[in-house]
This record gives C-alpha cells, structure tokens and sequence, in this order.
C-alpha cells in the first residue's frame, strides 16, 4: 500500500466522486441541448439546411449578403467557419438541424456586432429552410436587433 | 456487494500499487494525436488569425474575452508540451500543460466543441493526474528507474468509468431514438456522403461498398447492431470473459467509423486507449523456448505492454505457462502469445475463441 496522508487520500477520493457525477450530470444535461456538449451523441441526425442571409437597410432594401457591403466586409470571412460559410448552399446539418441554426442565429448576431463600418445596414436576417431527418421542410426566419451603427 | 469487500476494491483502486505501463503506452499516442488535433490551429495561428477575429461563441457570457494572444500561446505551448509528453520529459508538468492547453482551446469558443475532442480532454487529463512518465521515459531513464512500473492507478480506474459512460452515452442515445435505430440516419447520412466513402477506399473497393451503404434495408439491419456494439463494449470491457471480445469489437467499430466519417484523431485515441484495460500487472505469463525460435524475437520487439517474462532455454518447445499456472505449447502457445501482443491482437484473438 502506498503511504501517504489521509487527506490526501480522502482529497483524492472526493475528486474521483466528482468527476464521476460530474459526468453522469452532464451526459444527462446533453437531452436538454441541442448541441449536447459532453453528452457524447454522435452523429444524432441526418438533417440538412440552408439560409437565404439578407442586411435589410435602413431605407427598407433587402441586400443578399453575396452583394457588395459597405465596409467591404464578406460573410464568409466574418464567420470563418465551413459549417456556415455559403449559407445559401444546401447542407448536412452540424450535430443537429437546431444546433446549427442556433450558431447561425449567434453568427447573425456577431456579424451584426462585428461590422462598424457598415452604416447602412438596419438588421440581418436569415431565410431557413432545412429537413429534419428527411421530414419537411421546416422553415424559419432569424433576425437580428437594430444596429446601432445604422444611420 | 460487502463491506470488506468493498474496502478491498476500494484500496486496489486507490491504494495499491500496480503497474502504470499502460497509461505510459497511452501517454505516448496521446502527445503525436494531440498535435495532430492541434493542426489546424497552429496553422490558423502561424498565418496570425486568432479565434476572436471572426465569429466565435463564448461558453459563459459572464467571462471576459480572452485575448486572441492567449489562445496563440496555448496551442503552441501545448503542442510543444504533447511532444514532451511523448518522449517522458518532465511528464507531470507537461502533461497537465497539455491538457490545459487543449482544454483551454475547447472553451475559448463553442466552435471548437467536438465530442472527439472532449474525449481527448479524458484521456490527457487521465494522464496527467497519472504517474504516466515512471516507465518508458527519459524521466525514468534520468531517475535510474527504468523498470520500476508501480504507481497508483486510481487514474487509470477513473478513466476506465468515464471511457465505459461514453461508450453507454453514445449507444443508449441511438436506441432510444427511432430514427437512428431504424436505421434512417445512417442510410441518409451514407446517402449524402458516399463520394467521401469511395475517396477513402481502394478504387476496386468503393462502387461495391458505395452500393451496399447506400441501400436503405443494409442500414436497418446494421444500425441495431451498431448500436448493440456499442452497448457491447461499454459493459463487455468490465468483464474477463467479455474484455477481449470487446476490445476486438471497440476495434472494428473505430475503424468502421473512420472509414465513414470524419472524426479527427477520434479513432486512434480511441483505439490506443483500450490499452487501459489491460490487467496492471507485467509479465505475468512465462514463456518458454528455444534462443532461435522467431517468437522471442517478436516479443521483444512487440510486448509494449510487457505481458510475457521470456526464459530461451536450448532446445526448449514453445511453451507459456499463463496466469493460472495452466501450460500452452505450440501453436496454442503461440496463438496466446500473439493475440496478447497489441498490434497482432486483432487478427490473431479470434483465432483463440477470445481466451
């Protein structure tokens, strides 16, 4: 046996227990979320999107974010990120049809954070169409909040 | 279950020594898997963007942002501290830099969550609070220490319960959802990326395969089972009788996967990792033969977990005599010798009938 203090001993049990219902918590947590971080379900779905992303102007235009922005700024730069670059393009869901559409919805929001130099745009949105396991279509709208940068 | 044989288990997991070759073998996978998983941040960093340069999520809202120079020095420190890790460097301290580095990666941004990388996290963390670097590293070999495997394992035996609830998550999920169990899924999933499925094989290979993964009935079938697989292994590894068997299934199935889909460094940190099911106790079984018999050479070269104790003696038959004082000799012996070796396990444990 080895030969150390008792609290250490006892330290070293009560982290184990920790740790141990620390992850049965989590695994049981991930039914609640949609991304079920820790919950260790892989490939949950086979679900498909794809998002027509508009800045809607102060003057009421509705812009395709492929056109040219003010601030030269481009969507897929701004997102940097292959599960939602070239969002008008038809694919396979990441984990889940809601799990990507809510780091979509928080990508519209940090877009809209993100872009100073944009005066004209009012809010993004985004146009969603997706299947959910082969049902559908499901369809939803994002938006954003009025940006405070628009003039 | 009772109490004296509760405190008994309780001390063979906290407080009894066994052997840690097991986590080093481990250690030593894990340090080139995580510079692998870091890849693509050290490219993305070495090229001067950082994670806070474009949309990224942050876990809690009640965190300050982290400077994008912080992850900068994390995945570079971390890689440099992964391969340290790996040749048994000053282990303790570059382990847990390791997995602090990874882990910290992880939470800069929900972006960076992948389940395969949450598991990597287990497994350098599990090495981390082990004694990982007393075996099989320059630490060893600086101490003077070289064969001296004793540690406690507590490590290993927590790693064992997490390894096992992920295997059990990841089936249970599935057989309770009637979608994935009926095999809906898979079939659209194989549908969707079958021309990454032919890429992945040989040309002569990939239009058969690609016709059999995309047929709708295939997946019925093959979805329950893998869903029993997974189920299989993650209560199969806890018994003797069942360890083997699972080991061969957890095999197959990681490589099922990675043919399939893309998983990043999943399948071979998962593979590497059922080195921890590995009874904690070296060379245990005896093996018999002649200087010139090829097996002793193989051994030597092959027994990373140090199963065999080798005796040649001239003109001696193969024989090991295994943990229960039973005798193998021959092609029986020979057959237990090489479906305990790791990287002859797989082709050979069938051929025993998973003894």
């Amino acid at each position: 046996m080895v030969d150390r203090p008792r609290w250490r001993a006892v330290a070293v049990r009560a982290f184990v227990v920790v740790v141990l219902v620390g992850q049965i918590g989590l695994l049981l947590r991930a039914y609640a979320d949609p991304h079920s971080y820790f919950g260790f379900q892989p490939f949950p779905e086979s679900s498909t999107w794809e998002a027509e992303v508009v800045r809607v102007t102060v003057d009421g235009r509705r812009v395709s974010i492929d056109e040219p922005w003010p601030g030269g700024y481009d969507w897929d730069e701004l997102v940097r990120w292959g599960v939602l670059e070239r969002p008008e393009r038809r694919r396979h869901a990441y984990v889940s049809f809601d799990a990507s559409i809510d780091f979509l919805d928080e990508a519209l929001d940090w877009v809209a954070d993100h872009t100073p130099r944009d005066h004209e745009t009012l809010y993004l949105e985004a146009n969603v169409e997706g299947t959910r396991n082969t049902r559908g279509p499901v369809n939803l709208v994002l938006r954003t909040e009025n940006r405070e940068e628009a003039r | 279950m009772t109490a004296a044989a509760t405190a008994t288990a309780t001390a063979t997991v906290f407080d009894r020594p066994a052997s840690i070759r097991s986590m080093a073998i481990l250690r030593i996978a894990l340090g080139p898997a995580t510079v692998i998983h870091l890849a693509p941040f050290l490219s993305d960093t070495a090229a001067g963007i950082t994670y806070d340069e474009h949309f990224f999520e942050p876990w809690w809202g009640w965190v300050p942002e982290v400077p994008g120079w912080v992850q900068v020095v994390m995945v570079w420190t971390a890689a440099a501290a992964a391969l340290a890790m790996t040749v048994g460097w000053r282990t303790r301290l570059v382990s847990t830099i390791t997995t602090i580095g990874v882990a910290g990666n992880l939470f800069l941004s929900q972006t960076h969550f992948r389940h395969n990388r949450a598991f990597l996290v287990y497994l350098l963390a599990a090495v981390a609070l082990s004694d990982s670097g007393r075996v099989l590293s320059l630490d060893a070999r600086r101490r003077g220490t070289v064969g001296d495997d004793l540690a406690t394992i507590w490590p290993m035996w927590t790693l064992r319960v997490l390894v096992s609830s992920v295997y059990f998550a990841s089936g249970f999920s599935k057989l309770i959802d009637p979608d994935w169990v009926s095999g809906l899924v898979l079939w659209d999933r194989a549908v969707r990326f079958q021309s990454m499925v032919a890429d992945r094989l040989p040309s002569f290979l990939a239009e058969p395969v690609v016709d059999i993964v995309t047929t709708r009935w295939v997946h019925a079938i093959t979805s329950p089972i893998a869903v029993a697989m997974e189920l299989f292994i993650a209560f199969g590894l806890w018994w003797r009788r069942t360890r083997l068997a699972a080991v061969w299934v957890a095999i197959m199935f990681h490589v099922s996967i990675e043919i399939t889909a893309s998983v990043e460094v999943f399948s071979l940190a998962a593979i590497v990792a059922l080195v921890i099911w590995a009874t904690p106790k070296t060379r245990d079984r005896v093996v018999v033969a002649d200087p010139g018999d090829g097996v002793l050479r193989w051994i030597d070269r092959l027994d990373w977990l140090a199963r065999f104790e080798t005796r040649p003696v001239a003109g001696a038959r193969l024989t090991v005599v295994d943990r229960d004082g039973s005798e193998h000799h021959g092609r029986d012996a020979r057959r237990l010798i090489f479906s305990r070796l790791p990287l002859t396990f797989f082709f050979v444990a069938p051929l025993r009938r998973w003894r």
